[in-house]
């Protein structure tokens, strides 16, 4: 994230990380083997068995398209939480009487639980898609409104001033001063919100969907296919996995190039 | 309460200027007519500035000496109409500056260098032209040129933090040179930076001067570096600040290192030696 002349420096660094991963993994993958050689299937299916159940769902079953169906209401709650809560994050932030008003709302959102969002959106949505959007919406808001209301508090006035020295207008300060400025709050709160999303339309999807990884994965428990289970559970960890290597790391690595790094 | 200069202290090289009044065909850069601040603090409010007068004629350098605290900042913030006085009135080209001021035509160097950390050195000096008007090629352009004249062309892509102090300075002062000011206000700009890189950066600043025939109202702490660029001085009392001398510079330039730049430094010394005498009570 520095200056690329250090870039050399780390490389053996990191050829180390990926090297210590790998031995976890088999150290992981060897404890699970010798604990599923003792236990009987259904309660722990060994590694073998449920890589192969894996690759019969990935080849011959649905593994794919309940990935995506999940992940497409993952992300649209997740859409849904961006849209309203950037604009009420920026608003309660700018705006010091109506965030002392609203205050209370969001610790208080904080704490209901998403099993109890789940239970409302069966109510009022039925078995259906909105169930476990809704489910993600409610709880990837407070997360967005708080950390971009944070951001906002954040903005440095003495940019508002420089700002203010170019005669922006301002809308033209919004956007080049406050923007960059609350993005890196944004960021994280939004991938907390992601996290946190996935996870709540998992148990949504258990209580009130009739498709999705969590529908597939509570059929599987209630026909005791226990290798089936694991098989979900994998597949949705390597797919977080992939998301957060493959996109969210190098988006924020690229969005905060700026930032000076505080580890090493 | 008047102060005025002991008689001794002005000599050939500089004479006492009265403040002057208006009337004269072509508008000062900036003028500032009986201004007085007040700032809230603890409740109450303390004074930081009381009764200053003084003209920023057009195309000379004007130099603001005054104690920390004083209100040099505070002026400069006033003629950016950043803040309104309590007292008295700040004209810029002829205009109040709570009326029609031609905004454009002002560049302010703040006294931090206020670089925005998530843009490049380059795109820190674009900002100043990203009001609209100049399309993206010609921004790049000019602020490149910009960066090449305070001689940081080549980290031009290099992020604030990985600037030394100096080079963050010299990014600010592209930036407030970039869209060609008339009147370019300077808080402090070259405290930061060494002896030599200072030397040049005076030498540069007199020559986009020369070249430009801006304006400029430069505060600073330093005799030397006020007596080296300024066409005239104007030195402020402690806080309150007030207006303890004003002072026409005629030495021709350059005059870093000259005998009679030398006499003048000491000659100010002396008077700011003996102005905190007075006010240390
Ligand atoms: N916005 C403000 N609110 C309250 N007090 C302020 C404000 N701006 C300046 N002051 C106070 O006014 C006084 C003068 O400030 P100013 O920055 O103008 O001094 P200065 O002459 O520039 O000093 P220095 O040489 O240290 O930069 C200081 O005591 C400062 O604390
Ligand atoms: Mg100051």
């Amino acid at each position: 994230m520095r200056a690329p002349t250090e870039t050399p420096v780390k490389t053996p660094m990191r050829g180390r990380v990926a090297l210590q991963r790998t031995a976890l993994l088999v150290l992981f993958i060897l404890a699970w083997w010798v604990a599923s050689l003792f236990t009987p299937v259904y309660v722990l299916p060994g590694p073998d068995r449920v890589a192969q159940r894996l690759w019969m769902l990935a080849t011959e079953g649905d593994l794919f398209g309940n990935l995506f169906t999940t992940l497409v209401r993952v992300l649209a709650g997740f859409a849904v939480a961006v849209v309203i809560g950037v604009p009420g994050g920026i608003l309660l932030g700018s705006n010091r009487a109506l965030g002392a008003f609203f205050e209370p709302v969001l610790p208080v959102m904080n704490t209901v639980s998403s099993a109890i969002w789940a239970i409302f959106a069966i109510i009022w949505f039925g078995l259906s898609p909105l169930t476990p959007i809704f489910v993600v919406l409610m709880t990837a808001l407070p997360l967005i409104i708080t950390n971009v209301w944070q951001g906002t508090q954040a903005v440095n006035a003495d940019f508002v001033e420089l700002a203010h020295t170019l005669r922006f207008s301002r809308m033209r300060t919004l956007w080049k001063i406050y923007v960059p400025s609350i993005l890196p709050y944004f960021f994280s709160g939004a991938r907390l919100a992601f996290g946190f999303g996935w996870r709540v339309s998992l148990v949504a999807e258990t209580l009130g969907a009739s498709s999705g990884v969590g529908y597939r994965l509570r059929q599987a428990s209630d026909l005791i296919q226990t290798d089936q289970v694991f098989a979900w559970t994998i597949a949705q960890i390597v797919m977080m996995v992939i998301i957060e290597i493959g996109i969210l790391a190098p988006l924020e690595r690229h969005l905060f190039r700026w930032r000076r790094d505080v580890r090493t | 309460m008047t102060i005025t200069p002991a008689p001794d202290v002005l000599t050939a090289a500089a004479r006492h200027h009265p403040v002057s009044g208006s009337g004269s065909p072509h508008p000062h850069a900036v003028s500032f007519r009986h201004v007085s601040k007040r700032f809230p603090r603890d409740g109450g409010t303390f004074e930081v500035l009381r009764d200053v007068s003084f003209d920023v004629p057009a195309g000379e350098v004007l130099a603001v000496l005054g104690p920390s605290g004083s209100g040099k900042s505070t002026l400069l913030n006033m003629a950016a109409g950043l803040i309104a006085p309590d007292g008295g009135q700040v004209m810029v080209l002829g205009h109040p500056t709570d009326g029609n001021v031609d905004w454009s035509r002002l560049g302010y160097m703040f006294q931090d260098d206020r670089l925005l950390p998530w843009r490049t050195a380059l795109d820190n000096v674009t900002l100043a032209l990203e009001t609209g008007r100049t399309p993206k090629a010609e921004r790049r352009e000019r602020a490149q040129s910009r960066l090449a004249l305070v001689g940081l062309a080549e980290f031009a892509r290099s992020f604030p933090h990985q600037l030394s102090g100096g080079m963050r300075s010299r990014v600010a002062l592209a930036r407030s040179l970039v869209t060609e000011p008339d009147i370019l206000l300077m808080d402090e700009p070259f405290s930061r930076l060494d002896a030599q890189t200072r030397t040049t950066m005076h030498e540069e600043l007199l020559r986009i001067h020369d070249e430009r025939a801006m304006s400029i109202v430069f505060v600073t702490h330093d005799v030397e570096e006020a007596v080296i660029l300024a066409d005239r001085i104007v030195m402020l009392s402690p806080r309150p600040g007030r207006l303890h001398t004003e002072l026409e510079v005629t030495l021709p330039h350059p005059r870093l290192g000259t005998k009679e730049a030398l006499e003048l430094v000491g000659e100010l010394r002396a008077a700011i030696a003996g102005m905190n005498a007075d006010w240390v009570i």
